[in-house]
């Protein structure tokens, strides 16, 4: 995507660091998202990406540094003030998260259920409206998760993250256990919003073809910090050691 | 040698510190948990589920347990007290027995058994998959949400089933009484009704409201803090029948040393 005038920063995360017990986790994270900006963060597995989503969203607190969403400092923020900066936030979770004991459309207006009185008829239309962006059937509006496949959970998780339009989407492998097409719907989805609705986007992915399609900018998470970023561009004739190694194990072809 | 015993003082000493952790972290869980009662938004769908599978569903093992009890009680003292084996003394053992005790402490058990288990692996199995976590980016709160209906469903339906627990209790002792005992059925009758007292029935009902309470606590506050995997939810479920089980017959001598001691 081409750079607009000047943009402003949606998200600001600043020597962070955050520790299990003994075992640090991350260190000295130091990243921001502008307006309208999609980011993506690679690493291996274990390496922290799902650690430092919950960080961002208030979930886990870091020991020491700062996380600014739209300049508010979420460190330390009164449960009032983080309640309501999160209802503007879509967020996936990596295992989908979705409610077991709710039927698919209720899940995925749970979030504008909670905020204003909606009738069950305008609840499942909304819903309807969301799957079909998605290429789900809807057949399934009225099925509970576990009646699903898993690749439809992820899509649902997705959808409920995205109802109500939210400015700030967070997702932590939406595509992983998906086949390439339904791959490529939800990175186009990513894609669109980002366009369209002009919202920032973080996804946490491990496939580096959905990287090249839906990132502005990369960053990988290594030895516990940010050990490189650039452009999706970049990422593919760079040089760092951990990125090639990346790119083959994960997708040799886009390495030609 | 002196290193073996110093370790072992260690490690008890260790062990000793994260309990009484454990049990601080237990109690802010509760008062948290409480707070939340009364604060809005109130969820009542939720509470009427749950009122529905604790207060409804637990009828049939609650009436079975109390039945055979009574039926018990009522063999026991006849055979135990054969001097005074009149209508009047079997009558008010069983009706002592019933409601001071054996009412309460068996549907607390069996409630434990079978709400608790449930409550503890629905809340480990949403902590497990990140359902809760969920939760609280959507707009709820889970402990508001989540817990507090179980709560509020568990103090209000065990004073409920204990009242039908005692009742079929007494008709178990009524049903070995007159059928096996050949008891007349109208002085038996009239035994049980003159032995009835209200500070039994008032402390019966102290203790199922504290059963309640501590069967969500307890099942609630381990289904919460579950670690991660298929063996956390397991062990959730496990030692919060356990620990309610413990909480419970605890409990219930203390209620009656401050009712009748
Ligand atoms: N709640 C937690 N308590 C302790 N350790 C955790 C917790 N959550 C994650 N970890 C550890 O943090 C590390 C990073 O995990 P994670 O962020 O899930 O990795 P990934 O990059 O695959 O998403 C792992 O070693 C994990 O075991
Ligand atoms: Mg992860």
């Amino acid at each position: 995507m081409k750079k607009r005038k000047i943009k402003n920063i949606i998200l600001d995360v600043k020597d962070l660091k955050k520790t299990f017990g003994n075992n640090i986790i991350l260190n000295n994270i130091n990243f921001n998202l502008l307006e309208g900006e999609s980011l993506a963060i690679i690493g291996a597995s274990g390496s922290g990406k799902s650690v430092l989503l919950k960080n961002i969203i208030g979930l886990l607190e870091p020991d020491t540094g700062s996380i600014k969403i739209n300049s508010t400092e979420m460190v330390n923020l009164p449960r009032r003030d983080k309640e309501n900066l999160l209802l503007k936030l879509g967020i996936t979770f990596q295992h989908g998260a979705l409610f077991d004991s709710l039927k698919i459309w209720e899940n995925i207006i749970f979030k504008i259920q909670n905020q204003q009185k909606i009738s069950k008829i305008d609840g499942r239309k909304l819903a309807l409206s969301i799957i079909k962006r998605l290429s789900l059937k809807p057949e399934i509006l009225d099925l509970f998760p576990s009646e699903i496949s898993g690749g439809m959970q992820k899509r649902v998780a997705i959808a409920r993250a995205i109802c109500g339009n939210p400015k700030i989407l967070l997702f932590d492998e939406p595509t992983s256990g998906l086949d390439p097409v339904t791959g490529s719907v939800i990175d186009k989805l990513i894609i669109t919003a980002v366009k369209t609705i002009g919202a920032s986007a973080i996804t946490i992915t491990h496939d580096m073809a959905s990287v090249s399609r839906i990132a502005d900018k990369v960053i990988l998470i290594d030895k516990k910090t940010i050990s490189w970023s650039g452009t999706p561009k970049e990422m593919l004739v760079s040089k760092n050691l951990k990125i090639k190694e990346f790119i083959k194990s994960t997708n040799p072809k886009l390495f030609s | 040698m002196i290193k073996t015993i110093l370790n072992l003082f260690g490690s008890v000493g260790n062990k000793s510190l994260k309990f009484i952790a454990n049990i601080g972290h237990f109690f802010i869980f509760c008062f948290s948990a409480i707070s939340w009662i009364f604060r809005p938004p109130w969820y009542f769908k939720k509470i009427l589920l749950q009122v529905i599978d604790i207060g409804y569903f637990s009828l049939p093992v609650v009436g079975l347990t109390t039945f055979f009890s009574g039926m018990v009680l009522a063999l026991q003292t006849y055979n135990g007290f054969t001097e005074f084996n009149s209508e009047s003394t079997v009558a008010r053992v069983v009706l002592t027995s019933i409601t001071r005790e054996l009412g309460p402490v068996l549907t607390g058990l069996m409630v434990a058994g079978r709400i608790g288990a449930k409550m503890a692996a629905e809340i480990a199995t949403m902590k497990v998959t990140e359902q809760i976590d969920a939760l609280g980016t959507l707009g709820t709160r889970p402990m508001q949400y989540l817990i507090a209906p179980k709560i509020i469903a568990s103090v209000i339906c065990l004073p409920f089933l204990v009242f039908v627990g005692n009742t079929i209790g007494i008709l178990g002792g009524y049903t070995i009484a007159i059928f096996k005992l050949d008891f007349n059925p109208d002085l038996y009758l009239f035994a049980t009704l003159d032995n009835l007292q209200w500070i039994d029935l008032v402390q019966g009902s102290v203790k199922a409201a504290t059963f309640g309470l501590i069967i969500s606590m307890v099942s609630c506050y381990f289904g919460f803090n579950a670690s991660k995997g298929a063996e956390g939810v397991g062990y959730a479920t496990t030692v919060s029948v356990v620990v309610s089980s413990v909480m419970i017959l605890t409990s219930t001598y203390i209620i009656t040393a401050l009712f009748f001691g």
